[in-house]
């Protein structure tokens, strides 16, 4: 499913180059559910990023599902992130002028080709799924942050994608939101297939995982 | 398309105060240039209207014509010498901007008046002429055709009315407003063909006057060049044309219709300085926006939004939002206008100083071009710094970067 090879990222900052990642090789098998630990500044949301298109590697070759990802032109990595791949960030990143149901819909809309009444239909199916069928007008800031989390993973999940990538996606949540998230991502890896790849430093997180890939200084170390 | 500008209105209402700052400060920009545009272009003309009423810059006429001097060059005077009417078509004088020719014939017994009063009949060309149409108070609403005659202000005819001249029936197409020259008050205006026509009818001692041959006139009202000095038409003139002579009017007028025209051209490059600093004011203002939501647009890239996508969405907001402002800015230019006219311009008109407004259509020409330039600018000060994101990884956004 996902394979990494000589993944370098170089950062340019006051005192010279340095090496956030440091030419990592990694595997992860589709449908796996895996981990990816460290402390803070190991280079583990640098690898993440590398891995879901969202920042050039400096050197290395990321294949997903056959697929060179960074060999693809600009719209055609676009695309790829957007039907192949969802995410699931350590912040609230949804839009705060838009409804809960126009966020979820949102990345089927931009990538065009599906209608929108059996977008929005598909929204709010999922977003059902995740106990905010009553919340569909509602806009963000007018759910509490799990609520807004259960969201996103809806979101992540409109294109059906083969791979979520999350990173740290319950760092800001009191301990029972924050099981109530995992639930969910993991019920999305369990139940559907989808390859879940969670970036967290909490390793009682991690202890579930199948696979755990333990990141420090840029380079995996177990 | 529909995503983007729903994103794009949705974002313009998320800082209200902002966007309405920014709608305003287009609106006055536009609303400036817009009623500065029209005022320029109405007072282009009033002007032209104005000086061109005080009269031409010279007058040439055959060499032993008696001329009578007047305060004023309205018309040419009435003569048995004439020279030919191409002769400034052939010279082709740099420092003459406008030559044009009359033809006047002073006669008796024309039907005109009492039996015995004399009348001056003046021929002239309406495509060159400078002295008659900008005197016009009242005409009929065409054009002028054949046969038509327009009388000096010191005659009374209805407009539209019939006037027999030696027999033949002319139409009374407009009247002109008080001059102050005899005979510019007392004449009856007519084209050259017209004037013409009646060369069978009219009699003098020595047969028909010569003027009334076709090619032709009794001499020329001299507008002078941008630039151009009295002085150096009249060596030019001189030396160039044979038989002539140059009576030279108030150089001084000359000097401000010039010195005038300069400062409109001057006011011109001033509102394409205001609207190029509108465009660097909302380039700024977008760099700033595109800061703010790094976060938002390395999202929007992060789930698959496209390059195009994330230009367009920002252009179409910048283009709302100018787009709006050039609207207000034509509405409160048309207000301001309306305030112009029932001050300015009424109290112009009672002294007698004519205001020609642009016509309508002219007017919604200009109100949508200053519409469409707020939208451009709009859309050209986004571009870049969209641009500039839209280049950036997703990630470098999300974390605040770029």
């Amino acid at each position: 499913m996902l394979s990494c090879r000589g993944l370098r990222k170089d950062y340019v900052t006051e005192r010279g180059e340095v090496a956030a990642v440091d030419g990592i090789d990694l595997e992860i098998a589709a449908g796996r559910y895996a981990a990816i630990i460290g402390r803070s500044g190991s280079g583990k949301s640098s690898l993440m990023a590398m891995i879901g298109g969202l920042s050039r590697p400096s050197q290395g070759q990321v294949m997903v599902d056959g697929t060179d990802i960074w060999s693809l032109s600009e719209n055609g990595l676009a695309a790829f992130r957007n039907r192949r791949i969802g995410y699931v960030f350590q912040f609230a990143s949804l839009l705060p002028t838009l409804r809960l149901v126009d966020n979820v819909a949102l990345p089927a809309m931009l990538g065009g080709g599906a209608r929108s009444s059996a977008t929005y239909s598909r929204a709010a199916s999922l977003l059902g799924q995740m106990g905010l069928g009553d919340h569909l007008d509602a806009y963000p800031s007018e759910v509490s942050a799990g609520e807004q989390r259960r969201a996103v993973i809806a979101r992540a999940m409109i294109n059906e994608p083969a791979l979520i990538l999350a990173d740290e996606p319950t760092s800001d949540l009191d301990e029972q939101t924050e099981i109530e998230i995992m639930d969910e991502l993991l019920a999305v890896n369990r139940e559907r297939g989808t390859t879940l790849i969670l970036v967290t430093h909490n390793l009682a997180l991690a202890e579930q995982a199948e696979q755990i890939v333990h990141i420090a200084h840029g380079v995996i170390v177990s | 398309m529909r995503l983007l500008a729903s994103l794009a209105l949705q974002n313009l209402g998320r800082r209200k105060a902002r966007s309405l700052l920014l709608i305003m400060a287009v609106a006055v920009a536009s609303g400036v240039v817009f009623t500065g545009a029209t005022l320029m272009r109405s007072i282009d003309s009033s002007m032209a209207v104005g000086f061109t009423r005080l009269g031409a810059d010279m007058m040439v006429v055959p060499e032993g014509a008696l001329t009578n001097i007047t305060a004023a060059l309205l018309t040419v005077e009435p003569t048995d010498l004439v020279v030919d009417q191409d002769l400034f078509a052939k010279a082709g004088l740099a420092s003459v901007s406008r030559a044009a020719a009359q033809k006047i014939a002073r006669v008796e017994h024309s039907g005109i008046g009492s039996h015995h009063d004399s009348v001056d009949l003046i021929g002239f060309d309406p495509a060159l002429d400078l002295t008659v149409r900008p005197w016009l108070v009242e005409r009929i609403n065409r054009d002028m055709r054949p046969g038509d005659v327009i009388l000096g202000a010191g005659r009374e005819a209805a407009l539209g009315s019939e006037l027999l001249i030696f027999g033949k029936a002319h139409t009374v197409y407009g009247r002109l407003g008080r001059t102050g020259v005899g005979t510019h008050e007392r004449g009856v205006f007519m084209s050259f063909a017209t004037l013409e026509a009646l060369a069978g009818s009219v009699h003098g001692p020595n047969g028909p006057p010569a003027v009334l041959q076709k090619g032709k006139v009794s001499g020329f009202l001299v507008e002078l060049a941008p630039g151009a000095t009295p002085l150096q038409a009249r060596f030019a003139i001189l030396s160039t044309l044979k038989g002539v002579k140059v009576v030279t009017g108030d150089s001084t007028m000359s000097g401000i219709r010039q010195g005038l025209a300069a400062l409109l051209n001057g006011i011109l490059a001033l509102m394409v300085l205001m609207f190029a600093s509108t465009a660097l004011m909302v380039s700024v203002l977008f760099s700033a926006i595109v800061t703010e939501r790094r976060g938002e647009l390395g999202l929007l890239k992060a789930i698959g939004a496209r390059r195009g996508q994330i230009v367009g969405m920002m252009v179409i907001e910048a283009v709302i939002a100018t787009g709006a402002g050039g609207v207000l800015g034509v509405a409160l230019g048309v207000l301001v206008m309306r305030l112009y006219e029932r001050s300015l311009v009424y109290y112009l008109e009672n002294i007698g100083v004519p205001f020609v407004w642009l016509d309508g259509p002219r007017i919604v020409m200009v109100a949508v071009a200053a519409i469409v330039m707020a939208s451009i600018i709009g859309a050209l000060g986004s571009l870049y710094p969209a641009w500039r994101a839209s280049r950036r990884d997703p990630y470098d956004l999300v974390r605040g970067e770029g």
